[in-house]
């Protein structure tokens, strides 16, 4: 039975990586087509990407998208996440109900109101829409990431402080914020690795400049190229390292209880 | 008394950005989309001019009704698969490893942060009449031409849905066994339960809030779920979602589309609030909402 459900196990984990394993390893694959036998490795598709001035250009518009909502949901995710945990407050269910919605409103249907509302006060839609619309959809990940972290704390620590005469500032800037110091980075980095990934809102609330998974997606809907292999393969790895650390800074964080 | 008064002023402050943030940019969206749903369409301008036309139109519309039935049916279906496939999995990580519980979740967080968008090329890779699955049935021997099947169809769509939200069951039934008395497993054993008696009676009943609570979310999310069903599902794709989305794009009729979406989340709030009072009382809904 224990060497069955062990078995299970890896063979779980084999699903969920081989459909990202196979694609790094046609990424080295110097033929245009997949086929077996492999036909050699090369690195020819990385350069392509690389080279590619529309691609390139759509992640610098990512990154300019990223870095303001992950600062906008580490610090909303972090106010609310300290609300949540610290305080015996008959609104705080209602609160979590609230920071927790946008993840239950299907994103379409999120995409589709921000465009009518969008059009109703006559706004232009712009980078700056994109950063709102993909604000609220992290914006529940980045509050339950702090919170995780917050639960773990022993609140001795914050009555101790208050005890000592600190006032609720002195408390928040002396204890609390380094307490949680790990856990705002954490919410910080998947933060930005969600966000580069979105597509659903960001289409329709992107105007003339778009970011990179929009122009991915619309590339693979007509045609899988090596390229894009690469492409894919090199998002992977740049998640692999985002998350590793974050999650390496989140359990130190929790750690610290 | 002062303090008490000090300490709401502060529950207030931290709250309040979020909030807003959140009344501002999606209930007051929501709001203005459902209002926009009484409106209707002349030619290419939305006259706002209340009528109950698009309600009509979409509970008279058997596409329609059919397309929201499907997206439920297919809500419950993946929501199932994965439970079946996240359980034992949870109850590994729960319940038989230390060292490596860290690496196994982080493993898992990876592919739910890396977005549908890779997760979904990395199928089409692999499915597709050119991919790699057909390629290695071809080099094997296994069949001599490529077999179309595998990908645009239902159970592609399905399958690669299961593959997708399968890490927020995973943590959902994880953080409820985790949580799980363990006194309560040493009682059964003492009272002479073997294993199956025990995680039948016991661990099973004890743990269903995450469950249920995983399935919401999958449930939720396979409902929006608007890229697998297009790039995996072929004709198949046709979703409530993607109807949504045409009706806001070249069929232009937002009036439509509002009623069609919100028809759709005064379903989604009855499940969210069923789950919701079974959760809630649970040694889950109180851990999730514990006092300090």
């Amino acid at each position: 039975m224990e060497r069955l459900l062990r078995g299970y196990v890896w063979a779980l984990y084999g699903f969920v990586y081989l459909p990202v394993g196979v694609v790094v390893l046609f990424s080295f694959n110097d033929s245009d087509m997949i086929a077996f036998p492999l036909s050699g490795f090369t690195f020819k598709w990385y350069a392509d990407v690389l080279s590619d001035g529309r691609l390139l250009g759509g992640l610098g518009t990512t990154f300019l998208v990223a870095f303001p909502v992950a600062a906008i949901t580490t610090i909303l995710g972090g106010l609310s996440a300290l609300a949540l945990t610290r305080y015996r407050s008959k609104f705080r269910a209602l609160l979590g109900l609230v920071v927790i919605l946008p993840f239950f409103v299907p994103r379409m249907i999120l995409a589709v109101s921000e465009v009518t509302f969008l059009h109703e006060i006559s706004f232009t839609k712009s980078l700056l829409t994109v950063c709102i619309g993909q604000s609220l959809v992290i914006l529940p990940f980045t509050t339950i990431i702090i919170a995780s972290v917050l639960y773990r704390l022993d609140p001795a620590l914050e009555e101790a402080a208050s005890d000592l005469g600190a006032n609720s500032w002195k408390r928040f800037r002396y204890v609390q914020l380094p307490l949680m110091k790990f856990g705002l980075m954490a919410a910080c980095f998947i933060a930005f690795v969600l966000s580069t990934a979105e597509y659903t809102v960001s289409f329709f609330t992107s105007g003339r400049e778009q970011p990179l998974s929009i122009l991915v997606a619309s590339d693979f809907r007509f045609h899988l190229s090596p390229t894009l292999y690469a492409l894919a393969s090199l998002i992977v790895l740049f998640n692999i390292v985002v998350v590793v650390v974050s999650e390496l800074l989140r359990r130190r964080g929790a750690a610290h209880a | 008394m002062a303090a008490q008064e000090n300490r709401r002023l502060e529950f207030a402050v931290l709250a309040s950005p979020a909030v807003l943030y959140v009344a501002v940019f999606c209930l007051a969206p929501l709001g203005l989309l459902l209002l926009y749903s009484f409106y209707r369409v002349d030619f290419v301008a939305i006259v706002p001019d209340l009528n109950l036309d698009n309600y009509a139109r979409v509970l008279g519309s058997e596409t329609y009704l059919k397309l929201i039935g499907k997206a439920m049916w297919h809500g419950l279906l993946v929501a199932f698969f994965t439970m079946v496939l996240a359980y034992p999995l949870s109850f590994f990580i729960a319940m038989r490893v230390k060292v490596l519980k860290a690496a196994l979740l982080t493993a898992l967080l990876i592919p739910l942060y890396t977005g549908d968008l890779v997760r979904i090329f990395a199928w089409r890779v692999v499915l597709g009449a050119e991919g790699i699955l057909n390629a290695f049935l071809m080099w094997t021997g296994v069949t001599d031409e490529p077999i179309m099947a595998l990908l645009f169809n239902t159970g592609a769509s399905l399958l690669v849905l299961t593959y997708n939200y399968l890490p927020f069951m995973v943590l959902a039934i994880w953080i409820a066994l985790e949580i799980l008395d363990r006194q309560l497993l040493e009682a059964a054993a003492d009272l002479g339960a073997g294993r199956y008696k025990t995680f039948r009676h016991v661990v099973f009943p004890l743990t269903l809030p995450g469950v249920l609570v995983g399935g919401l979310m999958v449930f939720a999310l396979v409902v929006g779920d608007y890229l697998t069903p297009q790039l995996i599902g072929g004709s198949s794709g046709v979703t409530v979602i993607s109807a949504i989305h045409d009706l806001f794009g070249s069929a232009f009729d937002w009036p439509l589309g509002g009623a069609i979406a919100w028809v759709l989340m005064a379903i989604l709030v009855v499940f969210v609030a069923l789950v919701a009072t079974m959760t809630l009382k649970s040694r889950l809904g109180r851990a999730l909402f514990r006092m300090n």
